[in-house]
Formats: C-alpha cells, sequence, structure tokens
C-alpha cells in the first residue's frame, strides 16, 4: 500500500508532496500531462529557449522552477503521463499510464485536480480558431507559440487583461479586449479590493501597457457571434447592460483570426465526487466546490482536497493549502510536520479571490439571450434551444437533460456544457444554479482503451486487450 | 492566417513527424497540437452529429476536441508530444 497519493502536479499538489515528504511520508504524485506544473506553472517544452519568451511570464516561469524543484526529493515519485480514471470511497485508485493500466491502494489521498475554464456560447463558437483564453496562454508558456496573428479576447476577469499582455508582447495584434463588466461596476468593484494593493496595481500596470499598445479594452461588452468558413475570421461584440443582455443596434465586427473567451473557472470535481466527498455550492463563483475542513480533509476520512478543487482560490491559497494537507496527511500517519501554521495568510488569500470571483460574475442575461441555435454542448451537438425545451418539459436536473437530449454525455461528460446547461435550465425552469445540479461523474472519467476498463476484471484473461476505445472514434461505446 | 511560433525563441532537436501524408517539422516537446497549428492545420476532425469543424479548444485535455490519431491510435492533440518519425492523421 503506497503511503500518500497526491493527484495532479499543479501548484496545490506539488505544495502538498514537498511538504509530506520532507516530513517523512512516501509520496506517489500523479500527472496527466507529460510534465508538472500544471496549468497555472506550465514550464516550456524543452527545445525552447525560455528566457526569450516575453519578460511578462518571467516571475511565473521562475516561480514555477523553484516549485518543482522540490520534487527531487527522495521520497517523492512522479508519474506523469498518468490519468487516474476511477477512485473508490475506500482509496483505490485506476490508472491508465505508460505501462497501461494498472491500480494503486493509498493509505490517504490528495486530490488536488484543479479547475476547467468557465465558457458562455455563442454561434460560431465551435468554429477552428476559437479557444479558451487559457488554452492560448498554454500554446504561448508551454510551446512558444501565438494562437493567432490578431486576437479578440472576451469574458470577464482580470485574467483577460493578463493574457492580453503576454499575447502582445509576443507579438500579437489584440484587436480588442471584451469585458462584460462596465466600466463603472469594475471600477466600483476594485473598491472591494481595499487593503489588496499588489493586486490592484496589478491590474493598473496592465491596462497601461495594453492602452500603450493600442489594445482597446471594451468595458460592457460581450462577443455575441463568430464567422469564418473553414475557421474564426471575423467576431461580433455588441454593448450588454447591466443584466448581460445585448442591447440592439450596439454590434461592432472585427476582422480576428483567434477567439480565446474566459468566464472565470469551475473546481474539476469528478474525482472528489467519486470518492464520495460532500461538495457544496460556492457563491462567489456559482459553481460546486469540495467541502473540507480546515486542514483540507473531506468529509471522506483519508481523502483531501486541495487548490482549486475545494473552490476557485488562486495560487496563493493553492501552494498554502498544500502545505496544510501535505502536512496533515503526514501527521495522521505518524510523521512530524512542521512549517504548516499557515492559516491566517490561507484565510487572506482565499477572501482576495473569492471578492474577485464575486465581482467578475457571469451574468444571466447573457444566457437567458443565448439563441436558441447555439451549440451549448460541442461534444454531442445539443443546443441551447434543446435545453429550453427540456426545461420547459420539466428536466430541471442536469441529470435529467442527459435523458432528454444526451447533453453533457459525450467525452467531456458535461465538463464544458454542465455549467453552461446549469444557467439555461435555472433560467427557464425558474430554478437556482444550484438546484440544477450536476452532471453524476461516470467512469472512467476521461475516455480510456476498453483493456485499460477491462483489466480492472482480475478474471480477465490476459492478452484480451481491444483495440477499440470508450468514448474514441466513430463507434463510440454508450 | 493562423497559429505561428514565436519569433526569436531559439529552439533545440527538430523532428520530423508525418501528418496525412506530408512531412512536418516539429521541435520535441511540442504537442501534436502545436505542431499541426504551425503546419497551417486550423481543424483537425469534423464532430459527428454536424459534421462541423473542431480544432484545438481547451488546451488542456478537458475538451476532447483536438482528437487525431496518432501511429493508429486516437489520442488528444494538446496532450500528446510529437515524436520522430510519428504518423498523424487529422481526419477532415
Amino acid at each position: 500500500m503506497v503511503e500518500i497519493v497526491v493527484i495532479g502536479a499543479g501548484p496545490a499538489g506539488v505544495s502538498a508532496a514537498v511538504t509530506a515528504a520532507q516530513a517523512g511520508a512516501r509520496v506517489t504524485l500523479i500527472e496527466e500531462y507529460a510534465r508538472p506544473g500544471g496549468q497555472y506553472y506550465k514550464q516550456p517544452a524543452e527545445s525552447l529557449h525560455a528566457r526569450k519568451l516575453p519578460h511578462s511570464l518571467d516571475d511565473n516561469l521562475h516561480h514555477g522552477r523553484e516549485l518543482l524543484a522540490g520534487l527531487r526529493h527522495p521520497n517523492i515519485e512522479l508519474r506523469c503521463n498518468t490519468l487516474v480514471w476511477n477512485i473508490t470511497p475506500d482509496r483505490v485508485l485506476h490508472l491508465y499510464g505508460p505501462g497501461g493500466a494498472s491500480r494503486l491502494q493509498a493509505q490517504k489521498v490528495i486530490i488536488a485536480s484543479g479547475a476547467y475554464e468557465r465558457v458562455v456560447p455563442f454561434p460560431g463558437w465551435t468554429l477552428p480558431g476559437v479557444t479558451t483564453v487559457g488554452a492560448a496562454q498554454l500554446l504561448l508558456k508551454g510551446q512558444g507559440l501565438l494562437v493567432g496573428q490578431k486576437i479578440l479576447i472576451a469574458g470577464t476577469g482580470p485574467l483577460l487583461q493578463l493574457a492580453a499582455v503576454q499575447l502582445f508582447d509576443a507579438g500579437a495584434e489584440i484587436a480588442a479586449i471584451v469585458e462584460l463588466h462596465s466600466r463603472m461596476e469594475f471600477f466600483s468593484h476594485a473598491a472591494k479590493l481595499f487593503g489588496q494593493w499588489a493586486k490592484i496595481g496589478q491590474g493598473l500596470e496592465n491596462q497601461k501597457r495594453l492602452a500603450e499598445g493600442g489594445a482597446p479594452i471594451k468595458f460592457g461588452y460581450a462577443i455575441v457571434r463568430a464567422f469564418g468558413e473553414t475557421q474564426v475570421e471575423e467576431g461580433v461584440i455588441v454593448k450588454v447592460d447591466s443584466e448581460g443582455r445585448p442591447v440592439p443596434g450596439s454590434e461592432e465586427s472585427l476582422a480576428v483570426d483567434a477567439v480565446c473567451i474566459n468566464f472565470g473557472f469551475v473546481p474539476a470535481t469528478e474525482l472528489t465526487r467519486l470518492a464520495g466527498c460532500e461538495q457544496r455550492f460556492d457563491p462567489n463563483f456559482r459553481s460546486f466546490a469540495t467541502a473540507t475542513n480546515p486542514e483540507c480533509e473531506t468529509s471522506v476520512r483519508g481523502v483531501f482536497a486541495v487548490g482549486e478543487v475545494r473552490g476557485i482560490g488562486g495560487v496563493e491559497a493553492a501552494l498554502l493549502e498544500g502545505r496544510i494537507a501535505g502536512a496533515a496527511a503526514a501527521q495522521q500517519l505518524g510523521y512530524r510536520a512542521d512549517g504548516h501554521d499557515v492559516h491566517k495568510e490561507w484565510q487572506k488569500a482565499r477572501a482576495a479571490v473569492e471578492a474577485l470571483g464575486a465581482m467578475f460574475a457571469v451574468k444571466p442575461g447573457l444566457f437567458a439571450a443565448m439563441p436558441d441555435d447555439v451549440v451549448v454542448c460541442r461534444c454531442e451537438e445539443v443546443t441551447a434551444g434543446a435545453l429550453r425545451d427540456a426545461a420547459r418539459a420539466g428536466a430541471h436536473h442536469l441529470n435529467s437533460l442527459k435523458a432528454w437530449n444526451r447533453c453533457g454525455m459525450g467525452r467531456c461528460q458535461g465538463r464544458i456544457c454542465g455549467p453552461v446547461a446549469a444557467q439555461i435550465v435555472a433560467a427557464e425552469a425558474r430554478v437556482s444554479v444550484e438546484a440544477a445540479g450536476m452532471f453524476t461523474t461516470r467512469i472512467p472519467i476521461k475516455p480510456v482503451p476498453l483493456s485499460v476498463v477491462g483489466a480492472v476484471e482480475e478474471a480477465r484473461p490476459a492478452g484480451a486487450a481491444m483495440e477499440d476505445h470508450v468514448g474514441y472514434g466513430k463507434a463510440m461505446v454508450r | 492566417m493562423t497559429a505561428q511560433r514565436i519569433k526569436g525563441i531559439e529552439r533545440e532537436t527538430p523532428v520530423t513527424i508525418t501528418v496525412n501524408g506530408q512531412p512536418v517539422q516539429a521541435y520535441a516537446g511540442e504537442s501534436v497540437a502545436a505542431a499541426l497549428l504551425v503546419a497551417g492545420w486550423r481543424a483537425f476532425r469534423r464532430a459527428e452529429a454536424t459534421g462541423s469543424l473542431r480544432g484545438f479548444f481547451c488546451g488542456m485535455g478537458m475538451c476532447f476536441d483536438c482528437l487525431v490519431t496518432v501511429d493508429g491510435v486516437a489520442v488528444r492533440g494538446c496532450m500528446t508530444e510529437v515524436r520522430e518519425g510519428c504518423v498523424v492523421t487529422v481526419d477532415c
């Protein structure tokens, strides 16, 4: 039996693994991607000379390298390219990695599965060239690549301006930054950040850089359409009212070759839910997150949750939670751990980001005004109109929607459409977003070869691997 | 217009991959999606229900829009690194 398994090698997971290892525990750190760092501390591909990346990335790259250096501890076994596709409440993990299928029994599990980007669909958002803002940042940081030459950035929150500065520094033209909140809302929000001078300073610095670079920030606007033949060529933006509804006659069209969208983040709770951990509705970010006690232990004894999965909290909180949970898990195993008395700093870090979340909320009018023909579920191509039909006919919970029209049943398993569908159902059925709920998590949490699922059954004859994949290819297993 | 490598960044260890029968230059550690994007592929496949074109979207392995075939196996382009001589099939 493994002592501690940490799932996810982003800031929270690495911090937890290093803390537990330093206390003396033996740690297995599992990462789905080829290298550690997570999305926030994504490391450049080894063929890149990182020092030539834009200087606006310097701090991020430097802090990431410092954190990841801790993984050289002899008590840490890092397993990359490995997906945890199932976890049971008694801490059995099913893995799919370079060696094929395997399972692990852990004494303690620390889940640091991170978050996904929240999107708001519009006609044309499935066109190649429309990506998330995070995807453009990952291309930039990890691959030294610009997603396009003339980029429209749309959504809400401080990430838009930060990403715009980075892309601009790397040589892209920023067609516009389209911020849902009006200038007045933006600055009245800033007052709520009283005392967070570093954050305010960073925001002002970003705005100054963008103004110098001729990148217009359109406050109180939203993207409503993307056009293009085989890839995006044009984005249409429109002024919105305080509820997020388009103001007729205010459309502007911009010629672009990339559109990047982000409306904040949603915790990636598949694994904590499979493990049976209690979830809570986070009112600041209007999404479900994994509930924990102050030691970051979930309702399931021996299973911890750290970082964005227990509520969007930003990198500082994630690093501190990693220390708290890493120490707590090691202590439960009888090791002595010091230096994790950071609850005060932790509360402060979380409070700042939670305030940002409350400020940059998605607005209900965006969903109410979404045309019926917009594809909401990208995988199964279910439209907003189909979701409304189902809601009117009585599907008031996401799980009922599945039965109605297959929304959320494709390869992404509702990771992208779930939060959107909840808003549409809530608006149509006049229930709360919380009541609309979440899609029940099914295994495997991401598609894996059938042979991997088959390997779980010990009775299965050796060498009976199948070529087909669960969820892959045209013959999908349903 | 499409994605491109940032100018002025030196890169080491070129590798050659094959995309739909054509040789494509990439670099060690690059993702298949990155290599495809700079080679001019924006669309990687078609969605099953309507045939609409799909490409690189989430960049972090959650959406499965960037599925391509590498050496006969369906994989996410954004999560798979290029290897010298690997054979990539883009289905659209």
